[in-house]
């Protein structure tokens, strides 16, 4: 694909899923093309992966406008590194490498404000009612999630929701792989008991 | 090779799940990237290398356009002259639906200069409003200093402001009581006095 060929829509009709990330063998072709600067190609990696940064950075931070902020930082710096991005590294570690280092210098400036803790739609009113169950579930995920170490949720993210392998998240995190699986096993750990306790606490 | 396997249980599965569906995400936050990353090579390579003299107004009534938009924003710089000059100097994504239908900005005037002020235009729906303004960093949030005007027909009011080129926030002042953010641009995450606010970028070569 050549810089300077005609412009083309690069938006699919509908939001990716997970299962839309590019295949291997087209990602490599995008990557590629971006790196010549391609802009569609740089677009269509930005649609193919925004949403699933976005869900890294949302569990890391807590907050919409923090977590955007985060991933649009990443893909700045994702695009001025590519003509140093080698094939032989794996591209999703990579950007996870980018996205993991913005959510943390993110996490820094956050703690220096006044924590407070988003999810979900905040009610207009105090009086209004309950949120269903499976929106209470998710918040008290969000909040046991919240007081991991961050090094902890990150592990437990990257493992358990964004499915890397250790290897990746080796890559991704400068971590090693002893380490990691420490990190995630006491997230697990902190998490089964975090909402043991919720639950003991309405049972009460 | 590596023992991939983890110690999980129904408790972590269920963790996951919850944790796993994808965000919504409004489109012009993908718009707003290619923005970013077009504004910061811009920045990259410099005033003195050539460039789009200036940026367009991209509002757009879809998604896919917005993407475009951004998109021919950044290859204007890449391309002939002629496509480079039919650019206008400002910035500003609009998630879905037109400019007359809610609000929105856009450009009124032309650069002269990197770092010229720009008119940019704004519009903002609110038929039964009796006066409406402008406040943001580029007037100290002065509610007095840029007053729109009511077009009867419509119900829309509309005004310019003239600004440099970079990121700005602004809101509208409805009857001198009513703080609202511009619906149709991205909302700022900075808000000013802990309001919400709307992101304007105006480019620049």
């Amino acid at each position: 694909m050549s810089s300077t060929g005609p412009l083309r829509l690069v938006k699919p009709d509908r939001e990716p899923t997970p299962d839309d990330a590019p295949a291997a063998a087209e990602r490599t072709q995008l990557v590629r093309a971006a790196q010549r600067g391609d802009v569609p190609a740089f677009a269509a990696l930005v649609d193919a992966y925004y949403a699933r940064c976005l869900r890294f950075a949302l569990h890391m931070l807590g907050s919409r406008a923090d977590a955007e902020d985060a991933v649009q930082d990443t893909f700045v710096r994702v695009h001025r590194a590519l003509p140093s991005y080698v094939e032989r590294e794996a591209f999703e570690p990579w950007l996870f490498r980018i996205l993991a280092n913005r959510c943390r210098t993110a996490g820094l400036r956050e703690r220096r404000r006044a924590a407070v803790l988003e999810f979900g739609e905040v009610p207009e009113h105090a009086s209004d009612p309950r949120p269903d169950e499976a929106v209470a579930w998710r918040e008290e995920i969000a909040r046991a999630l919240a007081t991991l170490p961050a090094e902890q949720r990150e592990a437990f993210l990257m493992r358990h929701v964004e499915d890397l392998s250790y290897e990746d998240m080796a890559t991704a995190t400068g971590a090693g792989i002893s380490a990691l699986k420490m990190r995630v096993k006491r997230a697990c750990e902190s998490l089964r008991r975090r909402l043991q306790e919720g639950d003991d606490a309405r049972r009460a | 090779m590596h023992d991939e396997r983890d110690e999980t249980d129904e408790t972590i599965e269920r963790i996951a799940a919850a944790l796993r569906p994808l965000p919504e995400v409004a489109p012009s936050r993908k718009a707003l990237v290619l923005v970013a990353v077009a504004a910061d090579r811009a920045r990259a390579r410099g005033a003195g290398e050539s460039g789009p003299r200036a940026w367009r107004l991209a509002v757009a009534g879809t998604a896919a356009a917005a993407v475009v938009a951004a998109a021919a924003l950044w290859l204007g710089g890449r391309r002939s002259p002629a496509a480079a000059d039919r650019s206008v100097p400002a910035v500003a994504l609009d998630s879905g639906g037109s400019l007359a239908r809610a609000g929105g900005a856009r450009l009124a005037g032309r650069a002269g200069d990197a770092l010229a002020p720009q008119v940019v235009e704004l519009v903002f729906r609110a038929p039964e409003a009796h006066r409406v303004s402008v406040v943001g960093d580029f007037n100290g949030w002065n509610a007095g200093a840029d007053a729109m005007t009511r077009d009867s027909a419509s119900g829309l009011w509309s005004g310019t402001i003239t600004v440099r080129p970079g990121r700005h926030v602004y809101a509208f002042v409805i009857d001198d009581s009513v703080w609202a953010r511009d619906p149709r641009t991205p909302e700022a995450a900075d808000a000013d006095f802990g309001r919400p606010g709307s992101v304007l970028l105006v480019g620049h070569p």
